[in-house]
């Protein structure tokens, strides 16, 4: 009876062995990660496009009848979207809303409220690309709005027009550097 | 000269309480000599066919009483000759070198456990050597995600934003979105779904 049962036990490890190999050949084949959902354009995305463009449309319609107040509420609204996490379109889409609305702002005689939407918005960006160029740009008229707001008949502001006016210019020149490095390495990858 | 002694099967029978004759005890001693010789394995060679059915008769009634017993040898031998019979081998006579049932059917057994085990073995090795060495991982690649279905910055459909165009941004956000809705669809459709 013992042998009959050290025979089972051999033929038993032998092909468990075999059964091993066999897992370890399937184990071999390596699977490249397929991209993740967030990579490609999904519903979830989609979703907060579709909002930011209404909101956008409607925000246009109310300046077009001088309701500016609700274009730059419709505006706000843009900017607490919720796109899918990493999404870069979430930070392009929010700078240009944030370009938009700070210029609303001036036209409200809102400067400062303005400058704090530029300068959130440059703040907050991961990266360079044409719409923090855009913001630059818009804070390099805030600067000129603010330059204008003050009498240059008095000695005293005088200063502050020209450093307003300095930094407008140090704006613009930044956002045309963002915007000549960008269309170099768009050339490039083209 | 012949007496009523003489025939015990014909002669008259003796009372029950009678005493016995001189000529009736010579007789029993001769008979019992007669059987502790045969007990001993010394049967005489002759005997009257009287002596001789009396013999058996005591033969049977000893044998009947449980207290003869065999040599042992003769008795393993008897009983291995059975158990053969009973499991199907070829009866007859055993001599003395009888090979126990037991041990002469497990003189195979380690032969055949060995042998089954080594062509088990045999095969192993050579499945593992016909399965030749492992090759290197093969790398199954996906199909890469076209470029305009993936989440992506809008700079190259935008391109440099002018001053004149700074508050356009209803115009922008309809060029990303109708370009971002053509990769959606795209990307449904070849996943088979209704977009």
């Amino acid at each position: 009876m013992k042998y009959w049962a050290l025979l089972i036990a051999v033929i038993g490890l032998t092909l468990s062995a075999g059964c091993f190999s066999c897992g370890n050949d399937k184990d071999a084949e390596v699977r490249v990660k397929p991209p993740e959902p967030s990579d490609v354009i999904g519903e979830d995305l989609m979703l907060a496009l579709s909002k930011a463009k209404n909101f956008h449309h409607k925000a246009r319609v109310y300046m077009s009848d001088g309701k500016v107040v609700e274009a730059i509420a419709s505006v706000r609204e843009i900017l607490s979207l919720k796109f899918p996490a990493g999404a870069p379109e979430a930070e392009d889409v929010r700078n240009d809303a944030r370009a938009l609305l700070a210029k609303l702002l001036v036209g409200q005689n809102q400067i400062e409220e303005a400058m704090t939407v530029v300068t959130e918005g440059i703040a907050q960006s991961q990266r360079e690309s044409f719409f923090v160029a855009n913001l630059y740009t818009v804070k390099g008229e805030i600067h000129e709005a603010r330059a204008a707001q003050l009498d240059d008949k008095d000695p005293a502001q005088k200063a502050k027009i020209v450093d307003e006016k300095r930094a407008a210019i140090e704006a613009y020149d930044k956002s045309n550097a963002i915007n000549t490095v960008l269309q170099q390495k768009l050339m490039e990858d083209r | 000269m012949a007496t009523d002694d003489d025939d015990i099967l014909t002669g008259p029978v003796p009372a029950p309480d009678a005493d016995a004759t001189p000529s009736e005890r010579a007789r029993a001693k001769t008979f019992a000599d007669l059987v502790d010789k045969t007990l001993a394995g010394r049967t005489p060679p002759a005997m009257s066919t009287d002596d001789r059915a009396l013999l058996e008769v005591a033969t049977v009634i000893r044998a009947a009483s449980g207290k003869a017993e065999l040599p042992a040898a003769k008795r393993r031998s008897l009983v291995e000759d059975a158990l053969r019979q009973a499991v199907g081998g070829a009866g007859g006579t055993s001599s003395g070198g009888v090979v126990p049932i037991e041990r002469a059917r497990r003189r195979w057994v380690p032969w055949a456990v060995a042998g089954t085990s080594t062509l088990v073995a045999v095969a192993a090795v050579l499945l593992l050597w016909l399965r030749g060495a492992p090759t290197a991982p093969t790398v199954a690649m996906p199909e890469p995600t076209p470029v305009h279905q993936l989440s992506r910055p809008a700079d190259p459909l935008i391109g440099p934003i002018s001053r004149e165009q700074v508050g356009d941004a209803s115009t922008r956000i309809d060029t990303i979105y109708a370009d971002r809705l053509d990769g959606y669809r795209e990307r449904r459709l070849a996943r088979g779904r209704k977009p």
